[in-house]
């Protein structure tokens, strides 16, 4: 069981794009050898920035709802893990759905990998793999009372996509978390890359 | 979700459960000539598979009425009712050669968990294979005539061939099951052993789950292999009691069949529908994100994922200009989330800005290892 006074907080404009947490993903027990941490570049040609990516670990997970052979679970303490084995038919219904981009289907596999917050770690007092690398804290693995210490900014677990919201265990850091962050694709086209 | 709705969700199941149940049993009558070659020894087995009949269908047609599970029943029912079905079936055949008993795609996640699985679910057929249709008074032995010493063996009451009791044949007919048993216990303790060593199975494995399906299936097949050593090496001490014990754990098996991990095995063929439909995809083509331009979602899924999102209430996920949130590809949506952030923090690019700076390192704010 992952401690619940424990939380991770993801800041991508912290991230300086080293790969530390790609490479030390790939360590985990639960996908050995398989990295399952996403590092974007926003604007390959225009700007550094990079973006890590991992699971939020959705309250009422999108990607288990639309999963035919009802293999993604969330345990009590949150966590919402990858596909089990014996029932995932690699369909990528979650690869789709996930309003974060997080699930990685495996062609061949037919198995659905993902972020599970080093399951075999965190639910035996360690932090992730990612968290425990990442240099400039982009991904933070912290007590929950200690993070407004440590940030200015504050911890949101709440999206809107459209008119659907979507609350998460993971939180992003943001002025103000009163208000949902809204994932508007406007963004994407108005505001380019 | 109206109280009609919720019934007919409850209730469809049921039915179509009970009618399953009773073509098997209309089945089983017919193939042993109305209970004529029925062993009276195997009626205990017969009830439990009777039962596990019930609660297998019972799942099955409940997890087909999930409206993800629907979509793509929906499409294999449709392929296989079409023209597309001369095309489909020759595929779907090969496909389930290739996953259904060879099970590669599990050789490709790990060779030693293919080796063990393999050895499990072969082994598992072959006895279902043999004891179904003996339970079932489809299949049966005796005595040729008079002929002590040459074995008659009998299919839907038909008879179908002869051997004597000291053929090859004779000797296949009686251990084919004991091969079975090893098959399975090998299966069963290589896959305790790479649980135990599997640091993520170790974490997420539970005992109702994943372990004690496997501690059933070695209980099994070891009463079966000790009928076999009573038999032939104890003079049949104990043979009334380990038959009792083998029933036992049989019966307790076949029981949780619908409820357990066991039940993949029914959800397994899935796989050879949705690989149908991914072909179906593929020659229709990919759809671009709307935010790259990459082609990336196959154009019958998002059709489906469309119709499914309107189903579970997440139509609202839409952007306006005409984007779903599906239109969007993975690589974009992760991107969507650090241009929102972006955005919220009003262009303050310097996160390190309102950082206090320490002369000394900064340590570690937890008291978690690393």
């Amino acid at each position: 069981m992952v401690p619940q006074d424990y939380g991770f907080f993801i800041d991508p404009q912290r991230c300086i794009g080293c790969r530390s947490c790609v490479g030390a993903c790939a360590e985990c027990g639960t996908h050995r050898g398989r990295s399952m941490i996403h590092l974007d570049e926003m604007d390959r040609f225009d700007s550094t920035q990079t973006v890590p990516t991992v699971c939020m670990h959705c309250e009422d997970p999108i990607c288990a709802q639309v999963c035919p052979s009802d293999a993604i679970k969330r345990s009590e303490d949150g966590v919402v893990h990858a596909a089990q084995k014996p029932r995932c038919i690699g369909c990528q219904n979650c690869e789709l759905s996930c309003p974060f981009g997080v699930p990685i289907v495996f062609s061949g596999l037919e198995q659905m990998l993902k972020c599970d917050l080093c399951y075999d770690r965190t639910s035996v007092g360690h932090k992730p793999m990612c968290a425990t690398v990442c240099p400039s804290q982009a991904l933070l693995f912290v007590r929950k009372d200690e993070i407004a210490g440590l940030r200015k900014n504050k911890p949101l677990r709440d999206f809107l996509i459209g008119t659907i919201r979507v609350k998460t265990k993971n939180a992003i850091m943001v002025p103000d978390p009163e208000t949902p962050l809204h994932l508007d694709a406007a963004l994407l086209i108005d505001g380019g890359f | 979700m109206s109280l009609t709705d919720r019934l007919d969700l409850e209730l469809r199941p049921l039915l179509r459960a009970g009618l399953s149940t009773l073509a098997l049993c209309g089945l089983v009558a017919l193939g042993n000539r109305g209970g004529r070659w029925l062993d009276p020894a195997l009626l205990g087995y017969l009830l439990a598979t009777l039962f596990a009949c019930f609660g297998v269908a019972y799942r099955y047609f409940s997890w087909i009425e999930r409206p993800a599970t629907r979509m793509y029943f929906r499409h294999t029912v449709q392929t296989l009712l079409s023209a597309r079905a001369l095309k489909a079936i020759p595929r779907m055949a090969l496909l389930a050669l290739d996953q259904m008993f060879l099970q590669r795609f599990i050789e490709k996640r790990s060779l030693r968990r293919w080796g063990a699985h393999a050895l499990l679910a072969w082994g598992c057929m072959l006895g279902f294979a043999v004891t179904i249709p003996l339970v079932f008074g489809w299949v049966r032995f005796t005595s040729e005539g008079l002929n002590p010493n040459r074995y008659q063996a009998w299919v839907f009451g038909v008879p179908a061939g002869a051997f004597p009791l000291d053929s090859a044949a004779a000797f296949l007919s009686f251990h084919i099951l004991d091969l079975a048993a090893v098959m399975v216990i090998a299966g069963c303790v290589l896959s305790l052993i790479r649980r135990k060593q599997d640091e993520g199975d170790t974490a997420t494995q539970r005992v109702d789950l994943d372990l004690l399906p496997l501690v059933l299936l070695i209980a099994v097949s070891m009463t079966g292999l000790l009928l076999t050593a009573s038999e032939k090496w104890l003079q049949g001490r104990n043979f009334a009691t380990l038959a009792f014990l083998h029933e036992l754990t049989v019966i307790l098996l076949l029981l949780g069949l619908p409820f357990g991990k066991l039940f993949h095995v029914i959800q397994r063929p899935a796989q050879v529908g949705v690989s149908i439909y991914k072909a179906e995809g593929e020659a229709e083509g990919r759809l671009a994100c709307k935010g790259c331009g990459a082609p990336f979602i196959r154009a019958n899924q998002r059709r489906d994922l469309g119709a499914l999102w309107k189903e579970l209430d997440l139509d609202g996920a839409r952007h306006g200009r005409d984007i779903h949130h599906l239109d969007l590809c993975p690589k974009c949506k992760r991107r969507l989330v650090a241009r929102a952030q972006g955005e919220r923090l009003q262009g303050a690019f310097d996160p390190f800005a309102t950082i206090p700076v320490h002369a000394e390192p900064i340590p570690d704010p937890t008291s978690m290892k690393s």
